[in-house]
Order: C-alpha cells, then structure tokens, then sequence
C-alpha cells in the first residue's frame, strides 16, 4: 500500500515539476511515468538496503531505460523524460541540511551533509551516463556497418 | 550562389543550437545537431565546439573549391530550461535533414519554434505548488504541512517566473525565491504546531534547485566535455549558493531578532 501511495505521489509530483519545465504536452503523462516508477524503485531499495545512494544509483537506472525507451518510441529528445523524472531523486534535502549545518556552525555535520549530496549527485549523473552512452554506442555501430 | 547558401546554412545551424542550449539542451545534443544540419547540405567539413556560454562553428568544402572557411561564433549568456523548443528543434533538424526543406523556409520554422510561448504562468504556479506538495508529502508530510507547502510554492514559482520574464539577475532571482520560501514557511508555522518549516522550505525550492545542471556538469565531464562541465558545476554551484543565501539570510534573520528556533 505504502508503494501505491508512493507512486501515485510521485506521479504528481513530476508531471508537476514537468510543466514548470515545459515538456509538451504529449508527453507530461509518459515523464510523470518515469519518474513515478524510479521513485518506487527508490523507496523499495532504500528500504531493503538502507543506502540512498545506491538507491538513487538503480532509480536513475530504471528512469533513464524508460526515458530512453520512450524516446525512441515517441522520436522525442530523452531530456524530455529524463529531466522532470530525476528531479524527486535530486538531493534538495541535502542541500538543504548542509545549509542549515553552515547556518548553526556545525561545520562537521554539513561536511558531511554536503559531501552525500555530492555522491547522490554523482550516482545519478553515473548511472544516466552508462545508459546514454551505450545507447550512443548502439547507433554508431548501426551506422558504421 | 553558393556564398549565399553557405551563410545562411551556417546562421541556420547557428539559430538551432542556440535555441537549444538556451532552453536547457545538453552539448552533445547541440553538436550533434548542428553536425547534422551542416552536413545534410553536403559539407564535408564541418566543426562545432559547444559550451554553455557560446558556440563556435566552422565549415568547409572539401578538395579544389577556392572559398575560404565560414566560421562563427555565438555568445549565449541566459538559459533557461523550456524542453518544449528542445524537442520542437529536434523535430524541425530530423525534418530539415530528411525533407530537403528549403533554408529559407527553415529559418522562418525556427523563429516560429523561437517564439512557443511556454505554459501560462498561472499554470506554472499551480503545478508548481502541487509537486512541490506531493514533494512533500514523499518526505512524510503531514496534511497541514502539504497545505502549506502548496501555497508557499504557488507563491515562489510565481515570483520566479515573473522575475524571469522582466530579465532580473538571476542571482537575486533564486535568492529572492529562496527568500520568499523561508519567511512563508516560518509564517505558516504559526498557525499549527506540527507544521516544520523545513519540510515546507524543501518543498518550496525544489523548484529551483539546480539539479538539471549539477547532473549535467557530471555526464559532460564524463563523456569528455571537460570545459562544459565545468561551466554547468560552476552553474550549479551559483544557483545553490544563491537559494541557500536567500533561504539562509530569513532564518539567520528571525533566530536573531525574534528568537526563533530551527528544530
């Protein structure tokens, strides 16, 4: 139940954050998809697991296949799909803990606020790299021979 | 003849890339489509070097043809993210390449693309606020604290957009989004006991939050644009100085002269 819930938040949530980025309107629905199901992935592995950033690692995984996929589908940009669905996984809270660490002069604890951030932030630009860049790969070796 | 073709491809090209990298594209996009236009007129030589803050093209004939080189520069200095013209830009290069659409016809496509409004800002407010809210309630909100979150948003995406379209700076624009999030949010907390003002201001700057950009700085440097990626850290980087600098300023503010507490 805790999942469907989930879901359905997240739904809200990057249809949401997609139309304040502008993503037509054709697509608002298949991003909101996306960024849906990564954030159940999210929260299930994060459950399991206990780690955030492996976590968000498998979440941006999943929203970059889909987002790929879609793109193909659809001959759309994969930003379209990637940009509104990873938003939910982008470590504002941590941000924003690192802040308010600099603010109370607790330095430690925003090292190490700041430093997690930069990891999530890292996990999500690796795993939407790997994607992308063996999908680039597919269409140069398609094209070459 | 072909003087006038070339300068046209070429401020063609130069109209869709910028376009793209103004509305939030990422470089290899930009190069690559740039690469495709050029290309589809048939010049075999063709060179684009892409950075977030301008784009440099060159192109050339191959073998006995006496013209010199065409090379242009475009300095870009605002971006936004509107992923509708990215998209439409794709669509028009796919188009432009497979169609034979004549340039003429082309660069009037573009200004056509150019000039997409994006959704109203009213719109922006309200779904805005709604991600922001269910944002929110991810992190385990309660429903006070979703209210809350909705209406401080409405106003912070309003005030951003509206910024953004007179051309404020844009760091004052993030801090004063930043800055109008944290004196609703200590407001609201008034008015209930179990509303938290971190969970409304988390909402509330998601918004803003740079993380298009942080992302972007990392991809580019990985797939070996190091000179973008460090343009988009640095992007980054400001953008989140300037929220934290805006959200930061109001509570530093109210714990000194009323006494608030952050917990």
């Amino acid at each position: 139940m805790m999942y469907v819930t989930n879901f359905v938040y997240a739904l809200i949530c990057t249809i949401g954050f997609a139309i304040v980025f502008n993503v037509p309107k054709t697509s608002l629905i298949k991003s909101g998809f996306g960024g849906a199901l990564g954030w159940t992935v999210f929260i299930t592995i994060n459950h399991f697991f206990q780690s955030v950033v492996v976590a968000t690692f498998i979440a941006s995984f999943i929203i970059a296949l889909i987002g790929e996929a879609f793109a193909i589908i659809d001959r759309q940009p994969l930003t379209v799909y990637i940009i509104p669905g990873i938003v939910p996984l982008v470590p504002g809270f941590g941000l924003y803990y690192t802040m308010l660490s600099i603010l109370e002069e607790n330095y430690e604890l925003a090292i190490n606020h700041g430093s997690e951030s930069i990891m999530i932030a890292i996990s999500i630009a690796a795993a939407l790299t790997i994607v992308l860049s063996l999908n680039s790969y597919r269409k140069k070796r398609r094209s070459n021979f | 003849m072909l003087q006038v073709n070339r300068k046209k491809l070429l401020v063609l090209a130069l109209y869709a890339g910028e376009i793209m990298l103004k509305n939030g594209a990422e470089t290899y996009r930009v190069e690559d489509t740039i690469i495709r236009l050029c290309k589809s007129k048939g010049f075999s030589y063709v060179d684009v070097y892409v950075t977030p803050t301008g784009i440099f093209i060159s192109i050339d004939n191959k073998g006995e043809s006496q013209e010199e080189i065409l090379s242009y520069i475009k300095r870009i200095k605002s971006r936004s993210i509107n992923l509708n013209k990215v998209a439409e830009v794709n669509n028009f290069s796919r188009k432009f390449v497979d169609q034979k659409i004549s340039i003429d016809d082309g660069i009037k496509l573009l200004k056509e693309i150019d000039q997409l409004l994006p959704y109203p800002h009213y719109i922006h407010a309200v779904f805005g606020g709604l991600a922001s809210a269910f944002f929110a309630l991810l992190f385990g909100a309660n429903i006070f604290e979703f209210l809350s979150a909705f209406i401080t948003s409405i106003l912070v995406t309003y005030n951003l957009k509206y910024l953004l379209s007179i051309d404020f700076p844009p760091f004052l624009t993030n801090a004063s989004g930043g800055g109008v999030a944290a004196i609703m949010a200590i407001i609201l907390s008034f008015l209930h006991p179990s509303i938290h003002i971190d969970k409304i201001i988390i909402g509330a700057i998601m918004v803003m939050v740079p993380g298009v950009a942080m992302t972007n700085a990392v991809r580019d440097s990985i797939a070996g644009d190091l000179v973008s990626g460090l343009a988009r850290a640095a992007e980054a980087l400001i953008i989140a100085t300037s929220i934290a600098f805006g959200v930061g300023f109001i509570l530093k503010l109210w714990i000194l002269f009323a006494g608030g507490t952050l917990i």
